[in-house]
Order: C-alpha cells, then structure tokens, then sequence
C-alpha cells in the first residue's frame, strides 16, 4: 500500500475541518470523551480527501478516537497541526514511514495540557473578562449597547483568532510544538499571566464592592467612627480586596469548592447582618 | 410581570443554545450566549423590558465574570443563571418595586440569580450524562466504518440531551416560578432579615468569581502583586479597564524579555524539542 506521491490538501477540506471543529467540539460533551467526537468530525473530511479506500480510512480515523480536551479556542492549534500530520502520513503512505499513530496521538497528548493552561489564562481569564469589562461600563445604565459590543466583538475575534490558530498550526506542523511548550512558550505564558492578574485587579476594584455599615455613634447620634470610612482611608477597597483573597485562599489553599465557598458567604453574610456589620439599607 | 409559555419556550430554547457543552458551539454558545449579559439583553427583548433585562444581566455578569471550567470540572452552569434566574430576577425586581438600575435591584438579581443558578450544575452533569448514550451510537458506527453517522452524533443527537436537560427544566422553572417569585413577596419583607441577607450575599458574590479566576493565575503570594497593582490603579487611581490593560502590556513585555534572557543563558539547548526556533528568539531580542 506503500504510496509516495506527495498529497495535498485542499482549501475547501481545511475549511470545512476548521469549521467542524469551531462549531463541534463540544456539542456532544461527556465526562468520559469530553472534545473527542468533536475531533472526529474535524478529522473526516480530511482523511477522506486523503485516503481513496475505505481500509486506509478506517484505520487514519482509528488514530483520533483517543481522548481528547483542551481550551477550544486556542485548541483549535491543535487540529490544525494534526491535519498537517496526517497529510504527511498519507503522502508517504499510511503504514510504511515516520509519522504514525503514535507519533500523532503522542503530539496531541503531549499538547492538550500546556495548551489548556495558556488558553484558559489568555481566552477565558483576559481576553472575556476584559472585553465583558468595557461592555458592562458601557451597559451599566441599562443600555443594550454593551451586550452587542460584546457580541459582536467577542464572537470577530473568536472566530478569526480560532481561524488564525487552525491554519497556523497546518502550516507550521510539528513545528508548533517547540514555540507552544519550549522555553518561549513559557516565557509568553509568564507575560500572559501578568496581564491577566493586573487586568482581574482592575475588573475587582471596578466591579466588585464590599461595603460595611458598621459605626459608633455618640450620644446626640452623630457617627464619631465609620468603619468603611476608616478602611477606605488605609487602602481603597480594602475590604472588597480581603473578601477576595478569602475566597481565592479557600478554592486554593484548602480545597474547597466554589459552592460550598458560596454557601459560606451566605452565613457571612446573615452573621453581619444579625450583629450591624452588613445592611443593603433597603426600603420600599 | 408573568412569564408565558410561549416566553419560557424561547428562554428554553436559548438555555439549549447556551449551555457549557451548547448547540451553538462554545464560541457563540457558552461564551455568547450563556454571558449574562447578553442573556440580559435577550431576556430583556423576550419579556418587554430591555432595560431591566440588561441591568439584571449587568449584575449576574459580575458575579460570574471569571467563569473558568478548567478540565471540565464545573462551578456553575451559566444556562440556568442566564435563561432561568435572570428572568425571575426580573420578575422578583418588578415586584418589589425597585427602579431597574438601582443598587438593591442589582443585588437582588445577584443573589436571584445565583440561587437559581445553581440548578445548572445538576442540568449540565445530566446532559453529558445522557451524551454517552449518543457516544455509545458514535462508538458503534466508528467500528463499522460509517463515518457519515458521527455528524449526527456530534450535531443532531444531543439536541435530545437539551430537550430533557436544558429545554423542558427552563420552561417550567420560568413560568411556575414567576408566580412564586410574586408569592414571596409578600411572605419575605425588604427590611426583614432573610431580605437583607439575600441582598449582602448578592454583593458578596462576585468576590468568588474573582477568587476562581486568580486560582488560574495565582499560585503564590507573589502572584498576588500584579492583581494588586491592577486593584490600585482602578481603585486609587480611579483608571478604566482599558487603560490598566494598557499599562499591564509594558509588565507583560518586560517579563517576557526577562524570562527570555534568563532561558538563553542558562541553557543553550532548551528542552523544546526544536533547536532551530530557539535560535530564531536569540535573533529577535537583539
């Protein structure tokens, strides 16, 4: 079956791969193969353009029925240098020459986690947050421009940057490796992540208010001690700033989870209010 | 404020479209459709009042701005928060009468929605859980070779999973549930302290959605000076988003030369498996 000619894929097939994968990589998720079939059905137009008999086929799709999961977005790298692989399997003929099944599998496993980490802090920790940021100033008196800013900004970049990242992938093949997990890999990750955490202490100390009511009032009803008052004056937002460290340190440092931290705030937030520390000051 | 049923349909079809693993991909899905700030903007335009839709999805953005499922592990599905709870929200906003943009009308949704939102967890461990079902079909088809049989797999057979999971929960939940949202109203008064509790909780909150983003950038106490830096210059400093993005960059630029530097020097072959691209790094930071 040994099979030499150089083979080449065409735009259309790539298009339709990429497409597959912007729409299905998720669609029919479970804890058990998370993005595989989403995978599968980026990987079929592919192999059928590649491979003319049904045996060769099988066996190419056999290769991508491992588990797979990363960050979608950034994932989208990954297909793209797969598809570049199998194209060089078929031109030197499926099971004859360098690049085979481990080969692939072992690219894709070995990817999934680094590409996972980097998607997660850039997409889902900057990239949103930033772009849900300027839209909720921009919606905060109850106007819909925000929400179609963001829709219409968010979805230009997500559609281009997965595009981008599919074909830089193709183009590059097993190249891509070294810049996403070698030393400048993790040089950009560092980078990522310092924008990230300056840009969450933004969105904090804009979106997020922690407020007190406790005060000390003297015998004619004047307030002679406003704690919020107090805090303020030591560091602005101090204890919006705390509340959140608590957060992080019980998710983090002790393991728990977001809803049962949730569930903490709610008895945080009755013992306050019972003892004057919390009070929305709410009438009708 | 009611809800009808023709209403909760189209919430129920849109919490199918939405949800983590969605009908509309995760891009215009999840990440889209699922923000509570456009399933403001869309619950505002189903129920007839844009602006206290939006200003409800303001609120639940917030507390869910820095929604991270890393390995798929979920915290909270957002098409409850966004299709079920902003919805009731904004029932619950009407009839307390509070101005839609208002603080307390804020931390009322916050807390409405959140609540409620946590039905998602339940409705997304359902969904995958019936996927398998439709995986099962994908593994059968890919012994066989029937290739063809995985687009409906992967596209057709999971709208099911959302009819059960997604579908029918939102249009139950929202119609029956506006009526209770009227009926607690009087059972619960503003100045009670089940009332001021809900509201404390609802700006407490978004505390946790910040806490679960910095679980993803922060690993130790130093981690912690970039989120504080980026705190004091909106907080003292009173700058916009925008423009802490901006300064980060300069951060963000002076780390990467660092670390460069540092990996050439230290070891000339690094333990990427490509020499030649390393090499091409040496060249541009010169």
């Amino acid at each position: 079956m040994a099979n030499t000619e150089k083979k080449t894929l065409s735009r259309k097939t790539l298009n339709k791969s990429f497409h597959h994968w912007f729409y299905g990589h998720l669609t029919v998720f479970s804890q058990e193969h998370m993005q595989t079939f989403g995978y599968l059905t980026s990987m079929l137009p592919i192999v059928e353009e590649l491979y003319d008999n049904k045996e060769d086929q099988e066996k190419a799709m056999k290769t991508y029925t491992a588990f797979f999961n990363t960050e979608p977005q950034l994932g989208t790298v990954i297909v793209g240098i797969t598809a570049s692989l199998e194209e060089a399997r078929a031109s030197q003929g499926i099971d004859v020459g360098e690049v085979d099944d481990t080969t692939i599998n072992g690219l894709r496993a070995g990817l999934m986690g680094p590409i996972a980490g980097i998607g997660d802090s850039l997409v889902v920790g900057t990239l949103i947050p930033v772009i849900l940021g300027i839209a909720l100033g921009m919606s905060s008196g109850g106007s819909p421009l925000g929400a179609i800013f963001y829709i219409i900004v968010w979805n230009l970049l997500g559609y281009f940057g997965m595009r981008f990242a599919y074909f830089k992938g193709y183009e590059l093949g097993d190249k891509a490796v070294g810049i996403l997990i070698g030393a400048q890999g993790k040089a950009v990750r560092k980078a990522i992540a310092t924008i990230g955490g300056m840009v969450v202490g933004g969105v904090a100390a804009t979106w997020v208010t922690v407020k007190t009511s406790f005060r000390l009032t003297n015998g004619s009803g004047k307030a002679y001690l406003v704690l919020q008052d107090q805090l303020d004056s030591v560091y602005p937002g101090l204890l919006t700033a705390l509340f959140i460290v608590l957060c992080w340190w019980l998710m983090a440092k002790k393991n728990i989870s977001p809803i049962k931290v949730m569930l903490l705030l709610v008895v945080v937030a009755l013992v306050g209010v019972l003892v004057g520390f919390f009070n929305p000051g709410l009438t009708y | 404020m009611t809800i009808s049923w023709i209403q909760a349909s189209i919430l129920g079809i849109f919490a199918s479209l939405s949800s983590m693993p969605g009908m509309a991909g995760s891009t215009i899905g999840n990440y889209t459709l699922g923000r509570p700030l456009v399933g403001g903007l869309v619950c505002g335009l189903v129920l007839g009042d844009l602006k206290t839709g939006i200003a409800a999805g303001v609120a639940m953005q917030l507390v869910y701005i820095a929604l991270v499922t890393p390995g798929g592990t979920v915290s909270a599905d957002l098409r409850a928060v966004s299709y079920i709870g902003i919805p009731l929200a904004m029932v619950a906003i009407h009839s307390q009468g509070l101005a839609a943009t208002s603080a307390n009308a804020a931390d009322l949704a916050k807390s409405m929605g959140t609540l409620v939102g946590t039905v998602g967890t339940v409705l997304f461990y359902g969904t995958a859980t019936m996927n398998l079902v439709w995986q099962h079909i994908g593994w059968r088809a890919v012994e066989k070779g029937e290739f063809k049989k995985l687009y409906a797999v992967d596209w057709g057979y999971p709208w099911i999973s959302h009819l059960f999971f997604s579908f029918i929960p939102t249009v139950l939940m929202t119609h029956f549930g506006s009526s209770a949202v009227h009926a607690l109203r009087t059972a619960l008064p503003m100045d009670g302290i089940p009332m001021k509790t809900l509201f404390t909780v609802g700006a407490l909150l978004p505390c946790v959605g910040i806490a679960i983003l910095l679980k993803q950038i922060v690993e130790g106490p130093i981690d912690f000076i970039p989120f504080f830096v980026g705190f004091t210059f909106a907080a003292s400093l009173k700058l916009n988003l925008v423009s802490v993005t901006v300064i980060s960059l300069i951060f963000a630029m002076i780390f990467y030369k660092l670390d460069m530097a540092i990996s050439t020097n230290r070891q000339p072959v690094p333990n990427g498996p490509n020499g030649i691209i390393d090499d091409d790094e040496e060249e541009e930071d010169i």
